[in-house]
C-alpha cells in the first residue's frame, strides 16, 4: 500500500466543486457536492450504481452543465464551457465503453489527441507550408513515444478497431494523454479487464500520476482503487457521505452500509 | 509516411499520363465528350465524398450547388458580360456562401435529419431556378453560355476541354489527399467514427463540418461551371433531386471514404446509360440490377472490394 497523502499540504488544488447539484426533471442526480481534488494526487469516486458518478463526470466534463454550485479547475470558473474547450485547458478523459475511431490506425488516434495542441488548418493542409510538415513530423513522433509509455507502440499501424478490448483501453489511455492533460479523468478503465490487464493498469496509471497528472476516476474494482488512490469520494443517492483516505474510507459507517456492505454480503 | 507520400506522388504521375494518352489516343468525339462528363462527375462526387465519406455528413442537397455554379456563370457571363474566368470564382464563392449559410442550422441536425434537411434545400433550389425565369430563363433553360477561352486556346475543341477538365480533376485529387492526410482529415474522420469522442479530444465538431460542407459545395460549383460551359445549355432537370441521388450514388458505389473511389464510381455511373441503350425499354432495370449487384456483392463499394479480391488471390498465392 501506498502512503497517502503524505504530500497533501504541498499542492493546491488543480479542480474544486463547490455544492454542485444536478437535476434531471424531477430526479435530484447530485446534490449539494462538495470537494478538491489537489494536483498530482490519484483521486476515485466510488458508490453504487445509481449514485450520480457518471452525471458528475459529465458535469466535470462538459457535457452537462450544474444547475447550482460551481466547478473551478486551477481556479478559474469552467461549468458550462464546451466539451471542446475544456480540452484545450487540459482536461482529456476515457469512456467507459471505449469510444475509439475505429475506422483509423491506432497511431492516427493518438495523433488526433493533439489535435488542441496543433495548428495546421485547411488552407495549411492543403498548401502543404514547411512548419506544417514540421508539426505532422513532431505530432507523430510525440504520438509514438506516448505510445511506447503506456506500451503499445508496436501497434501503431494497425487499425483500432482490430485491436483486442485491453489494448484498446490502452489506446484510448494514449489517446488521452496525447493532449498533454493536466487532469484525466478515467471512467471505469478497469471494467472488461481481466486481473493481470487491471494490475498492469494499475502499474500505468502510477507512471502517469508520476508524470505530474492528476488523475480521476470512476471505478468499481475496489482492489485496483485500493492499490492507487490518494484519496477516495464516496457517492450514494446524489450525495456525498464518506471523503478520505482509502484507510479511512475502509472503516467508515456509512460507506461500509451504503455501499461496501451492501456488496460483500 | 515517406514512403506513403512517394506511393501517392507515383499514382498522380500514372494518374496524368493515362490522361495524356487517352487524350491523344481517343479519336472519336462522342467518347471524348463521355470522358469529359465523367471528369465532371468524378469532381462532384469526389466533393460529397469529402463530406460524406470522410466526415460521415450526408448530403441529399448536391445538385444544388452544382446548380448553383452553373446558374451563376451562365447569369454572369449571360446577363452581364462577364468572363467566365471571373464568373468562375464567383459561382464558386456563391455556392460556398449559400453552403455557409444553409450549413449553419442543418449541420446541427445528423442522420435521418440532416438528410431531410439538406433535401429540402435541395427542393428549394431548384424551384428557384425554376421559377425566377427572368433571370434563368425558368424550365425552358438557359440558352447560349459561352465557351471557355484562354488566349488562343479555344475549349470549343472538345479534346482542349477534356484536358481541362481532367487536369483540374487531378488538382482536386491532390487537394483531397492533402486535407485528409493532415490534422484536419483526422479530425474530419474522427467525427465519422464518434462525433462524441471527436468533441472529447477537443474537435470543434460544429466548425468542423460546416468548414468541409463549404468545400464540398465549392467542389461542386466547379462542377457546375464546367458543365455549363461544355454544354451552353442548361435547365432545372440537370440539378433536381434525382441528381443529387445521383452524386450519393457514384460515392456509394464508388467507395465512401476514398478518393479514387469517387473516380470508379462517376464512371460507372456516367458510362453504364451509355452501355444499357441496348436494352431500350429494359435499361432502368438492368441499370438498377446492376447497382443492387455491386452493392450486395461489394458493400464496400468498388474501390475496397476490388482491393480486398485482389488481396485475398494474392495472399492465396502465397500460401505454397
Amino acid at each position: 500500500m501506498n502512503e497517502p497523502d503524505r504530500k497533501k499540504t504541498s499542492h493546491k488544488p488543480l479542480l474544486t466543486l463547490n455544492s454542485i447539484a444536478k437535476a434531471f426533471g424531477g430526479v435530484q442526480a447530485l446534490w449539494n457536492i462538495s470537494f478538491d481534488l489537489k494536483e498530482g494526487m490519484v483521486q476515485a469516486l466510488i458508490g453504487p450504481n445509481g449514485a450520480g458518478k457518471t452525471t458528475l463526470f459529465n458535469l466535470i466534463t462538459g457535457i452537462f452543465t450544474p444547475d447550482s454550485g460551481e466547478i473551478l479547475f486551477d481556479g478559474r470558473p469552467i461549468g458550462g464551457k464546451k466539451v471542446y474547450d475544456l480540452v484545450q485547458v487540459g482536461i482529456a478523459r476515457t469512456f467507459q465503453n471505449v469510444e475509439l475511431f475505429g475506422s483509423m490506425t491506432a497511431l492516427e488516434n493518438v495523433m488526433v489527441g493533439q489535435h488542441v495542441r496543433t495548428r495546421c488548418g485547411f488552407w495549411s493542409a492543403v498548401t502543404r507550408t514547411p512548419w506544417m510538415v514540421k508539426e505532422e513530423t513532431a505530432s507523430r513522433k510525440k504520438a509514438l513515444k506516448i505510445m511506447a509509455f503506456v506500451g503499445i507502440d508496436h501497434l501503431a499501424n494497425r487499425r483500432s478497431s482490430e485491436l483486442s478490448f485491453g489494448w484498446q483501453r490502452l489506446l484510448e489511455i494514449a489517446r488521452a494523454l496525447s493532449s498533454s492533460p493536466r487532469l484525466l479523468l478515467l471512467d471505469e478503465p478497469a471494467a472488461g479487464l481481466n486481473t493481470v490487464e487491471t494490475r498492469q493498469l494499475g502499474t500505468l496509471l502510477k507512471k502517469i500520476q508520476a508524470q505530474g497528472i492528476t488523475l480521476l476516476l470512476v471505478e468499481h474494482d475496489m482492489g485496483l482503487i485500493m492499490d492507487i488512490s490518494n484519496r477516495i469520494v464516496v457517492l450514494d443517492q446524489g450525495e456525498k457521505i464518506a471523503e478520505g483516505t482509502p484507510r479511512e474510507v475502509q472503516s467508515n459507517e456509512a460507506v461500509m452500509s451504503a455501499y461496501l456492505g451492501r456488496s460483500e454480503h | 509516411m515517406l514512403k506513403f507520400l512517394n506511393r501517392d506522388r507515383l499514382s498522380y504521375a500514372v494518374f496524368f499520363i493515362a490522361i495524356a494518352i487517352i487524350g491523344l489516343s481517343v479519336e472519336n468525339y462522342y467518347y471524348v465528350q463521355l470522358l469529359t462528363f465523367i471528369g465532371i462527375n468524378t469532381i462532384l462526387a469526389l466533393g460529397l465524398n469529402m463530406l460524406m465519406g470522410y466526415a460521415g455528413q450526408i448530403s441529399l442537397g448536391h445538385a444544388a450547388f452544382y446548380g448553383l455554379g452553373a446558374y451563376t456563370t451562365a447569369v454572369l457571363t449571360v446577363h452581364y458580360g462577364f468572363s467566365p474566368w471571373l464568373a468562375l470564382p464567383c459561382a464558386i464563392l456563391l455556392s460556398m456562401l449559400v453552403a455557409f449559410l444553409v450549413g449553419l442550422p442543418t449541420l446541427k441536425l445528423s442522420g435521418y435529419y440532416l438528410g431531410m434537411g439538406t433535401l429540402g434545400f435541395g427542393m428549394i433550389v431548384h424551384i428557384v431556378f425554376r421559377e425566377w425565369s427572368s433571370m434563368t430563363g425558368g424550365s425552358s433553360g438557359f440558352i447560349g453560355i459561352p465557351p471557355l477561352e484562354i488566349g488562343p486556346v479555344s475549349f470549343s475543341q472538345i479534346r482542349n476541354f477534356f484536358y481541362l477538365v481532367w487536369l483540374t480533376v487531378l488538382i482536386s485529387f491532390i487537394v483531397s489527399k492533402r486535407l485528409i492526410h493532415s490534422r484536419i482529415g483526422r479530425a474530419l474522420r474522427a467525427i465519422h467514427d464518434s462525433e462524441n469522442a471527436a468533441r472529447a479530444m477537443g474537435i470543434n465538431t460544429r466548425n468542423m463540418k460546416l468548414e468541409i460542407f463549404v468545400f464540398s459545395a465549392g467542389l461542386s460549383a466547379l462542377a457546375g461551371f464546367f458543365y455549363a460551359h461544355l454544354v451552353s445549355f442548361i435547365s432545372p432537370g440537370t440539378f433536381s433531386f434525382i441528381v443529387s441521388i445521383k452524386i450519393v450514388t457514384m460515392v456509394v458505389i464508388g467507395g465512401m471514404a476514398s478518393v479514387w473511389g469517387s473516380l470508379l464510381g462517376a464512371s460507372l455511373l456516367t458510362m453504364l446509360p451509355e452501355w444499357l441503350h441496348a436494352f431500350s425499354e429494359f435499361e432502368m432495370v438492368v441499370y438498377g440490377l446492376i447497382l443492387m449487384l455491386v452493392m450486395v456483392l461489394l458493400p464496400q463499394g468498388l474501390t475496397r472490394g476490388l482491393l480486398d479480391i485482389y488481396e485475398r488471390t494474392r495472399s492465396k498465392k502465397d500460401q505454397p
